[in-house]
């Protein structure tokens, strides 16, 4: 799952830790969901999404197909 | 702010901690009290009350699987599988050895096994997703 979190908060100045305060999720996951080490649930997707002011679509993509 | 699954973590070693404590405290009064000779009616509720703060230590377990996040608890829950695999692994393994004169060991062993696999194996879970 490819994730555009990295950039977006980095275009906002966040920390990690800033960005897992404000999800209300562990700064390791921050760490994984950046890494695209793993896929987040819908409802947190959807929270992230609105986080940012954006659609789960513009942040998370599946993997491109060959 | 105050990040939510670093609270539950705080939480969930202090009321670990306490329930230890308590345990300790209460097996130890308990073979205190039933060497001394506790009354007949009384001697299963005194054998028994060690349970107790296993009780609290698994309603802390639940609470802390309760307050973390999606992530946290995949890794806990993975974690707790391989604990409970390695666990009966274990035991089937040695039980066999007892079959051939190793000293017997209590089901209290299973436990402890768990919980000790359960605290090695979830920084190894956690490696897969840094």
């Amino acid at each position: 799952m490819k994730s555009r979190l990295r950039v977006l908060r980095a275009e906002r100045d966040w920390s990690q830790a800033e960005l897992a305060d404000r999800l209300g999720i562990a700064r390791q996951t921050v760490v994984a969901l950046e890494g695209e080490k793993y896929a987040p649930s819908l409802p947190l997707a959807f929270k992230i999404a609105r986080l940012f002011n954006a659609t789960v679509e513009d942040i998370f993509d599946p993997d491109p197909t060959p | 702010m105050k990040n939510p699954v670093d609270t539950a973590r705080r939480r969930y070693v202090l009321e670990l901690t306490a329930g230890m404590l308590a345990y300790a405290a209460i097996l130890i009064a308990s073979i205190h009290a039933l060497n001394a000779g506790v009354p007949a009616p009384w001697r299963l509720a005194v054998a028994l009350a060690p349970v107790v703060p296993v009780v609290a230590v698994f309603i802390a377990i639940a609470r802390f699987f309760g307050a973390i996040d999606e992530l946290q608890r995949k890794i806990h829950l993975e974690a707790l599988a391989v604990a409970a695999g390695v666990t009966a692994l274990l035991a089937v393994t040695y039980g066999f050895l007892e079959g051939v004169g190793f000293p017997k060991l209590t089901a209290f062993a299973t436990y402890a096994c768990i919980m000790l696999c359960w605290g090695l194996a979830a920084p190894f879970v956690a490696r897969r997703y840094k």
